[in-house]
This record gives C-alpha cells, sequence and structure tokens, in this order.
C-alpha cells in the first residue's frame, strides 16, 4: 500500500451539523489517472479541499508519498508533492503566462529566497534548470504560443490549461484537476484529455473531479464515486458504467 | 529600445540630483530637498509593502519615528558614534516591526491598513509620554551630526547632507530594484494580484509579507535616522497619523508599484505643501483637493501619465 502516492484513510469533513464527507478512503498508485465523480453535493469539492489543505480535515489520514499531512498547510503540501487547480480560473492576471508558471516553480527552487534579490550563482543555475522545465510545460500544455502574453488577455480555456501548467511546474507526485472541463469546448475537451495523458505518461498520477463523463470515462484507470459524502463504488470505467448503485444515483440508464 | 530610453531616463534623473545643488538658488529649497531625499527612501519601504504586495500600511512615520528615537538614543545613552546608530536604527526598527507584523498581517485589506494605525498611534502616544526617555512633547535637540566637523566631511554643511542622503537614497533605490525583480520581488506582486492561489502554488505568503512589512520598516527607519542628524532636533510630532499619510500618498502619486514612482511622490509630498503657501490658511484645503483630484485622476500616479505620454508619443513616431 505504501508504493501509493495519496492514500486516503477513513477521511470526514463536517461544517457544523452537516457532514460532508463521511468515512471517505482511496487510493491512487503513481502514473494513474483516478476519477472522483458524484452528484451535486456529493461531497467532490470538499474532498478537493480537504485534500490540499484549504480546511482541515474532521479526522482521518490523509498520505502523500507515505507521510501524513493532514495536518500540514496547505503551502507545505504543495512541497509534499499535492499541486492543484481550481474550478473556476484563478490565476495572476498582471504576469505574463511564463512568469505564472515560474512562480509555480519557485516551491522547487532550494536556493534561499534572499539569493535571488543578489543573483548569486546557484540560484541563478537553479532558475535556469527551472526555465527549461517551464518551457517544456507550456510546450505539454499548448501554451507556448501565447507564454509572453499578459495572463489577462489570454482566453478563457488557456486559462484553465495555464492552471494545469502553473501545478504542473511544482513538480508534484499527484495532480488535484477540479473539474478541468468546466467552459471548454468539443476541441477543447479533446485537448484537456490528451494532456491529461501525457502527464500520466510521464509518471505523476491524477485526481480529476469532473461532470463531463465522457472525459472521465476516456482518461480514469479507476473512478470514485460518491455519494452523500460516502463512496458509493470503486473501480474501473467499465465496472462502474455497469455498476447498479452509481446508475441509480448518479449515471441514470441512459449511460 | 525600451529597455535603452528608461536607462537613459535612470541616468538623467541621476545628473539631476547630482547638479540639483548647484542650480538651487535659494537655500531653503536645498534643505527641503533634504527632506525629500529622506522621503524618498521612507517612499521606497511604503512602496514595496503598499505597492508591490497591496497591502496599505499606515505606521510608515510611526517607524521613522522608531528609526529617529533609536539612533538618538543610542547615541545618548550608549555613547556610540553616529555612523553606527544610523546603521543600527533600521534594525531596531525591524525588531518593532517583526513584533507588530506577525499578528497585523493575519487579517486583509482594510482591517491590515487598521491595526498598522493603531501601531501608529501606540509609538505616538508612547513617544509623547515616556517622557524619561523621549522628554515627550519638547522633544529632544542638540542630535549630533555625523562625521567631523572640520574638512571634507562636515555635515553641519546642507550641501554635504545633500550628498550624504542622495547616496544612500540611491543605494536604497537600487535595493529596492534588485528586491522587486528578485523571485521574492515576483511573489510580492503575486500576493498583490491573487493571495489565495500563492498559498496553492506552494508558497507561505506571510513570510512574504512579513518581509515586506519588515523591509518597509527598514527603510522608515533609515529615513527616520538621517532625518534626526539632518534636523539635529526630534519631537513625537513629524511623526504621526499625517506623516504616514503623506508616505501612503507619495507612493500613490508618485506610482505604485514603480520604482521611480517613491521618488517623485517624495517630492511633490515634501514640496507641493509649500508651493501652496500663496493661499494662506486655505494651504492644506487645497492641498488635499490636489490630492484627492490626482488620485482619480491619476490612478497609476505620475509615472502611469508619463508612461502614457511615451508610449503615445513613440507610437505616433512609428506610424
Amino acid at each position: 500500500m505504501t508504493d501509493r502516492v495519496l492514500e486516503v484513510n477513513d477521511l470526514c469533513k463536517s461544517f457544523g451539523g452537516v457532514q460532508a464527507i463521511r468515512d471517505l478512503s482511496f487510493g491512487v498508485a503513481p502514473g494513474e489517472v483516478m476519477g472522483l465523480i458524484g452528484p451535486n453535493g456529493s461531497g467532490k469539492s470538499t474532498t478537493v479541499n480537504a485534500l490540499a489543505g484549504v480546511f482541515p480535515a474532521t479526522s482521518g489520514q490523509i498520505m502523500l508519498g507515505g507521510a501524513p499531512v493532514q495536518d500540514m498547510s496547505e503551502h507545505a503540501r504543495v512541497a509534499m508533492g499535492l499541486a492543484r487547480t481550481f474550478q473556476t480560473a484563478s490565476n495572476f492576471a498582471e504576469f505574463t503566462v511564463r512568469e505564472q508558471v515560474m512562480l509555480g516553480g519557485a516551491v522547487t527552487l532550494k536556493a534561499h529566497p534572499l539569493a535571488s534579490v543578489f543573483g548569486l550563482g546557484h540560484h541563478a543555475r537553479e532558475e535556469d534548470a527551472l526555465r527549461a522545465r517551464v518551457q517544456d510545460i507550456l510546450d505539454l500544455t499548448g501554451l507556448a504560443p501565447v507564454a509572453e502574453q499578459t495572463v489577462g488577455t489570454i482566453s478563457s480555456a488557456q486559462q484553465r490549461f495555464l492552471m494545469i501548467a502553473t501545478a504542473l511546474a511544482a513538480a508534484p507526485k499527484i495532480l488535484l484537476l477540479d473539474e478541468p472541463a468546466a467552459g471548454l469546448v468539443s476541441h477543447e475537451r479533446k485537448m484537456l484529455a490528451d494532456t491529461i495523458k501525457a502527464i500520466r505518461d510521464l509518471g505523476t498520477a491524477v485526481l480529476v473531479i469532473e461532470h463531463h463523463m465522457a472525459l472521465i470515462m476516456e482518461v480514469c484507470d479507476r473512478i470514485v464515486v460518491l455519494n452523500f459524502g460516502s463512496k458509493i463504488a470503486e473501480g474501473t470505467p467499465s465496472e462502474i458504467r455497469n455498476d447498479r448503485a452509481v446508475i441509480d444515483a448518479y449515471l441514470g440508464e441512459a449511460v | 529600445m525600451k529597455l535603452r530610453a528608461t536607462h537613459v531616463l535612470y541616468a538623467a534623473a541621476l545628473l539631476g540630483f547630482v547638479l540639483l545643488p548647484q542650480l538651487i538658488t535659494v537655500k531653503y529649497y536645498l534643505h527641503l530637498s533634504v527632506l525629500a531625499l529622506v522621503w524618498v527612501i521612507a517612499a521606497q519601504g511604503q512602496n514595496l509593502i503598499q505597492g508591490y504586495t497591496g497591502y496599505v500600511s499606515i505606521v510608515q512615520a510611526g517607524f521613522m519615528g522608531i528609526g529617529a528615537y533609536s539612533t538618538t538614543l543610542m547615541g545618548i545613552h550608549f555613547a556610540l558614534p553616529v555612523w553606527l546608530t544610523i546603521l543600527l536604527a533600521p534594525c531596531v526598527t525591524a525588531l518593532f516591526a517583526l513584533a507588530a507584523g506577525y499578528p497585523s498581517l493575519r487579517v486583509k485589506g482594510h482591517y491590515f491598513a487598521i491595526v498598522t494605525l493603531a501601531f501608529n498611534l501606540v509609538i505616538f502616544i508612547v513617544l509623547m509620554h515616556a517622557t524619561d526617555l523621549t522628554q515627550g512633547e519638547a522633544g529632544i535637540s542638540g542630535i549630533p551630526k555625523p562625521g567631523r566637523e572640520d574638512g571634507w566631511f562636515d555635515f553641519a554643511n546642507r550641501q554635504v547632507y545633500y550628498y550624504f542622503v542622495l547616496v544612500i537614497a540611491v543605494i536604497m533605490t537600487g535595493l529596492a530594484a534588485l528586491i522587486v525583480r528578485s523571485r521574492i520581488g515576483q511573489t510580492l506582486i503575486a500576493i498583490r494580484q491573487n493571495e489565495t492561489l500563492v498559498g496553492a502554488i506552494g508558497i507561505a505568503a506571510w513570510k512574504y509579507k512579513l518581509f515586506a512589512f519588515v523591509a518597509a520598516a527598514m527603510y522608515a527607519g533609515l529615513a527616520g535616522a538621517l532625518y534626526a542628524h539632518y534636523q539635529s532636533f526630534i519631537n513625537p510630532e513629524i511623526f504621526g497619523l499625517a506623516q504616514s499619510l503623506d508616505a501612503i500618498l507619495a507612493v500613490i502619486i508618485g506610482g505604485s508599484g514603480t520604482i521611480l514612482g517613491p521618488v517623485i511622490g517624495a517630492f511633490v509630498v515634501v514640496f507641493l505643501p509649500e508651493y501652496l503657501r500663496f493661499a494662506d490658511s486655505f494651504r492644506l484645503i487645497l492641498y488635499g483637493l490636489l490630492l484627492v483630484l490626482a488620485t482619480i485622476f491619476m490612478p497609476r500616479g505620475i509615472v502611469g501619465v508619463v508612461g502614457q505620454l511615451w508610449a503615445r508619443i513613440t507610437g505616433k513616431a512609428a506610424s
């Protein structure tokens, strides 16, 4: 079990009297794409935010690469290898695309930030390496043509890919994508699917929260289904598609 | 092309400052220029926290007061040389800023502004009432000048002090430029734009905010120390809220989040009230009105307006 990049054990989250997640357990292996689906209000976003550390879980354990992180702050979890995107585009509007992705990679730099003020050698070499890696990420996410444009001027679809690029720059072990297809049209969704597969092929695990079933069924190796904060099913896309409980709660008969 | 234009601009500005004492015929204006240079340093600090990080702090003059009193008191009580107490003053100020910044940076926006405003009030009240130490409202006079009173470095000479403060202002402006261009500066600008995202990409935003706040305070502490040894007299009056607002206005009027903005803004806030003397008792009202109008019609300050004009001129030249 320890070979899993993300391991969630008996995770619970309550808001006042409302139990948003109850006893949720699942794991994600390196290079695996895991889907997290369920009807509105089933606890998907709460799960993402609890994993990312936006708020603390009420109880339960979150392991990243074998280390418990449930008590760590949001930013410390990024250093532990968990990066995320947001449901609605959240970027640095005044930066260029490249500047934002570079800052996304700042967490991977070991030199003290003060070294960058005086351009000390060690820091400069590290930053050069990051610059090369950022170029690869821009190519991978299709943002290279707009790399020098101000974030506020690129399209909303590009803004969504920019969130992925920024998260990737942190060199995560696992990438949390919170509804990455929201607002994308069909050819952009195709690009998104290809990007997710390319990320997987680089060995990074991905956890995708998504309503778009065709995308989920295409890219996921396994899927966890939530309903009313509890896991009602887990399995491969074909298993999930034929699961009675999932059909009743979420998919409906026609799928 | 664009890079060369700004380099020429910096060089021209520097040359202007070097020549300024030779061009000024009225002694009083040289005095104001020294004060303005002191304010350049304070405003550069204010710009780090307000302009780049997006946190409006209302305690810059209070921190100047801490710098001014600590250099003075260390000189009096420990008989330390002036150049040393000037260097120590920003460090003392930094300690106060660390203690003040750690709790106050937990709140955002207007709340942060109000907390820092309260700090300025506390500093002011302590300076007023700790009379054993500060001599209260009467203030401390006879603060010594750095250097020797004979020969080359006679700092009692206004012109010498002008160049002394100019060198320090240039160094501190250069340091601010280095900070802003570094990864730290990028992070500060990122906090201004989207603090939530800064946390989500793995950066502990509070460390950077605290850095900006403490750095701003150190700039203020240094400016306050230079002020004390220039005027040879300090009292709490000059480190009150009104002066903190001047620091904020210097940043806004000059150009928030730009390197030249605080330089221009500092000269405006020092010289403008003097040029409004003709209005007599309506002077302060007129001053206030001008500032309000400037904030409304020049949201990006003088640097922003000049930048736009420059773009228009070069744009026309190109087409």
